[in-house]
């Protein structure tokens, strides 16, 4: 007896089968692409009708400046939350299922990861257009201020920058909670947040009982949101390299 | 003859339970497979492990002789086409089929089609909205038009009844015919797929008991039917399996005969009767009723 080697005439490139996973994200692009930017658009008309109310409540000379504190807002926030979430589903679901197309685990978190970069593009895209918009009409024509809350800067470049490298964090954050969901399930991710909250806690005391809370102010203050959103780079990587390396033991189980 | 899959000493525990416990055997290329056994016994482990989707905890597996976990090279040749299958949120049929190209380079869209149409599958309803039915179909479908050279299927007819199950079954024979592949079928219902398998793997509470080709399977075992007195003279003391009997009648299952033995039987004025695939593993792994319980 002997042993065949594979036997397809034409087999996958190792570029292609990372890419074929990363289509498999967008085949049906409802949960990624169609629902999130529905919100975003009701979220918009709502605040818009709202702004409007006020504004036709108003005389003339009340209305300069009176939507001024919207900038304050951050009625887009939603969509980075989200955006983890869509990376939680996303992992959890598709990961059995690819692997019963004979993915390995190697390609899968790559092609998700690549998926999750393109969608962080995607979506720094559309708030970054958004916020040109609002800002050539003037805040809607009413001085709002709905894509370009005050805590991202005020330059453009500088926007596009934090909320590409925020969606970044929410996607692997969320790809590394997918993880220790599909190789623990409930009991994973509960201690995980346990974890999380013990640390968090111990951050908080260490701060408190150092009394060096006007430190992290002055650093935070010091680095900007730039800075702060490029520090966020290193909780981003350190998810994602932790997500792949919990994924590649992880096995598919129906059983939630 | 050439192997596709070769299992040496395979094992795997879940902390105190052996799922898969001390099992070699090899897979023949191109041939069709039964994988049968009670639930948990440990038959879907198998093909994970198979497919490098669970690690073993002991033992070697080699697919077209190479390790399958995560080796891309080989587990491309391969589908697993599992009972309770999900998909991913949102998915309609019409996505499973747009997207299961991409991963089989064997994909034959028109056997697809045709599939779709002989299993009356909606293509726009959302996949949460079909039957269990309409939902095991779609993996039959993938597992058919995939054409992987290694194809598993893990009970996949849950819900489809039996005019479905007769498609499937004809459908993978024509297909197997011109498109020769190594398919792996796990099943309960081993009498409605007796004829489609070639070689038959048993496998009870982790190990494997039955290793065979399904036609010497079938004649290993026959069913003597007469006279209880003149039954009972023939039986001896070979080994019965099944006994039944009424008034003066009686039918006993015995181990294979040779052929002066049936001549023999015939003489006697007996009836020899070949027993099903199914009675005959029904037979081989049934255990006390104690146990039964336990494991239902």
């Amino acid at each position: 007896m002997t042993t065949t080697n594979p036997v397809l005439a034409h087999p996958a490139s190792p570029l292609k089968r990372v890419t074929n996973v990363t289509r498999l994200h967008f085949a049906n692009p409802w949960t990624t692409l169609g629902l999130p930017w529905i919100i975003l658009g009701v979220i918009l008309a709502g605040t818009l009708t709202i702004w409007w109310l006020i504004f036709s409540a108003l005389s003339p000379t009340e209305r300069v400046g009176a939507l001024n504190g919207t900038e304050f807002g951050g009625s887009s926030f939603f969509i980075f939350i989200y955006m983890m979430v869509v990376a939680i589903q996303a992992i959890s679901i598709t990961f059995p299922f690819a692997l019963g197309y004979g993915v390995t685990r190697r390609d899968y978190y790559l092609g998700s990861s690549l998926a999750f970069i393109i969608l962080a593009v995607i979506y720094t895209t559309g708030l970054t257009i958004l916020a040109a918009i609002e800002k050539a009409t003037n805040g809607w024509g009413m001085g709002g201020s709905m894509f370009a809350p005050i805590y991202f800067g005020d330059s453009a470049l500088g926007r596009a920058y934090v909320e590409f490298l925020l969606l970044l964090f929410f996607f692997f954050v969320g790809a590394a909670i997918a993880t220790v969901w599909v190789r623990w399930k409930a009991t994973g991710v509960t201690v995980f947040f346990i974890i999380v909250g013990v640390l968090l806690v111990g951050l908080i005391a260490l701060v408190t009982f150092t009394d060096s809370w006007f430190v992290v102010a002055d650093t935070l203050v010091d680095l900007g949101i730039i800075g702060v959103a490029s520090w966020s780079l290193v909780i981003t990587a350190i998810s994602a390299v932790a997500g792949f390396f919990l994924l590649r033991r992880a096995t598919p189980r129906n059983s939630a | 003859m050439t192997s596709t899959i070769e299992v040496h000493n395979l094992t795997k525990r879940f902390g105190k339970l052996i799922a898969v416990n001390d099992v070699s055997f090899s897979v023949t290329e191109n041939k069709i497979y039964g994988l049968l056994g009670r639930n948990g016994a440990g038959k879907t482990t198998l093909m994970q492990l198979l497919t490098g989707q669970e690690f073993a905890t002991k033992g070697t597996i080699s697919l077209f002789g190479q390790a399958p976990v995560e080796n891309a090279k080989v587990l491309q040749n391969t589908c697993f086409i599992k009972e309770s299958q999900r998909y991913p949120e949102n998915f309609r049929p019409k996505d499973v089929f747009t997207t299961a190209p991409w991963f089989f380079a064997n994909w034959d869209p028109k056997f697809a089609e045709r599939l779709i149409a002989d299993f009356r599958l909606p293509l726009n309803r959302p996949i949460k909205k079909l039957s269990r039915g309409q939902l095991s179909s779609i993996g039959v479908i993938v597992g058919l038009a995939s054409r992987a050279p290694l194809t598993f299927f893990d009970e996949p007819y849950l819900g489809l009844d039996a005019v479905a199950r007769h498609i499937f079954y004809d459908r993978l024979l024509e297909d197997y015919a011109n498109h020769p592949r190594t398919v792996v079928l796990s099943t309960h219902l081993i009498d409605e797929v007796s004829n489609l398998l070639e070689h038959v793997l048993v496998i009870d509470d982790g190990k494997l008991i039955i290793n065979e080709d399904a036609e010497t399977l079938r004649n290993r075992a026959t069913t003597v039917v007469g006279m209880k007195t003149a039954v009972d003279t023939f039986v001896g003391a070979r080994k019965v399996l099944h006994r039944d009997g009424i008034g003066g009648l009686s039918s006993v299952t015995v181990a294979g005969l040779n052929e002066s033995e049936r001549r023999d039987a015939k003489a006697a004025g007996l009836e020899l009767s070949p027993v099903s695939l199914q009675q005959l593993i029904i037979q081989l792994t049934s255990t006390d009723t104690k146990e039964f319980e336990v494991s239902a």
